[in-house]
């Protein structure tokens, strides 16, 4: 498309004023953490603090307290077992049902399919029941294997289309050379659908790293919390709302997020889209 | 190919730990749950329910309670999904359209999509507080009202909250998925058009949206799902407060259940939601296979 300098003069500014609605709640955010805490309550309330007001004493208070660490520990581990356990056995379906004809498979992946319509949150009462029988409540176990469980249907369809994209001749030349089944699913399928992997792989960590409504049923001791779960425990506790500990902690809560996001764009992206557009 | 004893045990070993823990977690749950929705099954009756056939479903749709929960998420997604997506696109063809620094304009367009609900909604939370920064930029710099808006004290105000929060949190999502899609409408379409003398809005209505109608259905069911999924930020923002006059369906089944000991009621919820959320996906895509055929 031919533009004239003009108006792509006046899409770049659109865009740019765009931009400063988007990021104004998050810069907002940032510059709260970073004012005294007596200020958070003062009228008129300012956008900025002063220069010589600014101050890192919020982020001082929440890495002094050893349980925001553990927060920060228990997020680690949910999130990086669940993306882990997740690609493992999503891969190990979508590898079967995209190469095998069995009888059930296609209700089987139907099934798995309808279950992405049902929000999750409306099966928390028979899951609470089961956590209790399993005896997981106020435990990290009571998180991973629901997480896990709640993701593998995205992640099942999207590594499914990238091993149906795989030339079949890859699987049979590995059979011919007198390789099993599980040869095959670890040296040709895994591999070659690695990007696939990937994307869902940022997916799922960012699922398991901001979920709020079951971890916040299931766990409700301090120590073990997860970091969404001790946020959200500012309120409540006191009588006023200790902003800058809030916003302190969110900051510190988004960093590991955007560096995965930064630094796997491409993945992500990718992932995003291959549902969505047909050729 | 011919299964071997040898393989069949290898398909079995690789299918096995999903389906065990899709079975367990996540169907086991449904199954329990339709039961569930046909029994009186009170916090202080965990031992002795009773089976009383479809009277939980009949409770849920006469409460008063629902209705408001209801429509507030009717509601929400009515407003949420086409602003969205409308806003989503825009941004997507503003982004198609210049030649340099796409990139980090996508990057920074889709933060708020990475941040999560709970911090976003904490953020709206002390902006829109009655002495937060909105009302005092509302009042004191460009004068549009006299005094503060007590924005989370009625129960529309709440609900603006929220649904302004939804469609900031969603642009981002959509403009990815719609860059993406634009790049599959053909460049010839929209040169042959200018050579015909098709203005700008001609070509978007006969060449863009028919080209990128597949994303747009699929953006529609997911973002409906979405919208019947919020949760988070009603929660966090006004608590269902005033009343419960700013509750939305899932918050509702959750006081139902975990403040109210009920059940039996909240199964009977979950499962009007979950019928609700498929007729509309078969609807939203009959409409859009009629369209493909007229």
């Amino acid at each position: 498309m031919i533009k004239r300098k003009g108006s792509q003069l006046v899409i770049y500014l659109i865009l740019i004023a765009g931009l400063i609605i988007v990021i104004m709640p998050m810069i907002y955010m940032v510059s709260t953490s970073i004012k005294p805490n007596g200020a958070l309550y003062e009228y008129p309330p300012k956008f900025f603090p002063k220069l010589k007001e600014i101050t890192f004493e919020n982020y001082a208070y929440i890495l002094g307290q050893k349980k925001f660490l553990n927060n920060f520990a228990n997020s680690i581990l949910v999130s990086v077992l669940t993306v882990g356990l997740s690609a493992i056995v999503s891969s190990a379906l979508a590898f079967v049902i995209a190469r095998f004809r069995f009888p059930g498979r296609s209700l089987l992946f139907g099934f798995i399919i309808l279950t992405m319509i049902i929000p999750g949150t409306t099966m928390i009462v028979p899951q609470y029941e089961l956590a209790v029988r399993l005896k997981t409540i106020n435990s990290i176990w009571g998180l991973i294997p629901f997480y896990v469980a709640w993701v593998i249907p995205y992640s099942t369809f999207m590594i499914k289309g990238f091993v149906e994209n795989i030339p079949k001749e890859l699987d049979e030349a590995t059979y011919m050379d007198g390789g099993s089944i599980l040869v095959v699913f670890f040296n040709v399928a895994i591999p070659l659908a690695k990007p696939g992997i990937a994307s869902v792989s940022i997916f799922n960590f960012l699922t398991a790293w901001e979920e709020f409504p079951w971890a916040n049923t299931v766990i409700n001791d301090d120590m073990k919390r997860t970091l969404p779960i001790a946020i959200s425990g500012f309120f409540g506790q006191h009588q006023f709302t200790q902003w800058g500990y809030v916003f302190a902690l969110s900051v510190l809560s988004l960093i590991p997020i955007l560096v995965v996001f930064v630094s796997c764009q491409r993945f992500f992206v990718q992932g995003l889209t291959a549902g969505s557009v047909k050729g | 190919m011919k299964f071997n004893a040898k393989s069949r045990l290898q398909i079995l070993l690789l299918l096995l730990p999903g389906l065990v823990v899709f079975g367990i977690f996540t169907v086991y749950p449904i199954i329990r749950l339709f039961w569930m929705s046909f029994f009186k099954w009170d916090f202080g009756s965990f031992l002795d329910q009773e089976f009383i056939g479809f009277e939980n479903y009949r409770t849920v749709l006469s409460d008063e309670n629902f209705r408001i929960a209801f429509t507030n998420t009717i509601v929400y997604t009515l407003i949420t999904v086409p602003a969205q997506m409308a806003l989503g696109l825009l941004v997507a063809m503003l982004i198609n359209s210049i030649s340099h620094v796409k990139i980090g304009f996508r990057v920074a367009y889709y933060l708020p999509v990475i941040t999560s609900w709970v911090i976003a909604s904490l953020v709206f939370k002390y902006v829109f507080n009655t002495e937060g920064l909105l009302n005092y930029f509302l009042t004191n710099v460009i004068h549009v009202t006299s005094q503060n808006v007590r924005w989370l004290d009625s129960r529309w105000g709440g609900m603006t909250v929220a649904m302004l929060l939804g469609i900031w949190k969603g642009i981002g999502w959509n403009m990815v998925v719609f860059l993406a899609a634009l790049q599959t409408v053909p460049l010839e379409l929209y040169e042959s058009a200018s050579l015909d003398g098709a203005g700008s809005m001609q070509k978007f209505l006969n060449i863009t949206l028919p080209g990128i109608r597949g994303t747009i259905l699929f953006a529609l069911v997911m973002l409906t799902i979405g919208g019947f999924n919020v949760y988070t930020s009603t929660k966090l923002i006004t608590g269902g407060k005033p009343g419960h006059d700013t509750e939305v369906v899932l918050t509702w089944m959750y006081y139902k259940a975990f403040s109210n000991g009920k059940f039996g009621y909240s199964a009977a919820l979950s499962f009007i939601i979950a019928i609700v959320l498929a007729i509309l996906a078969v609807l939203q895509f009959r409409l859009m296979q009629n369209k493909d055929e007229g």
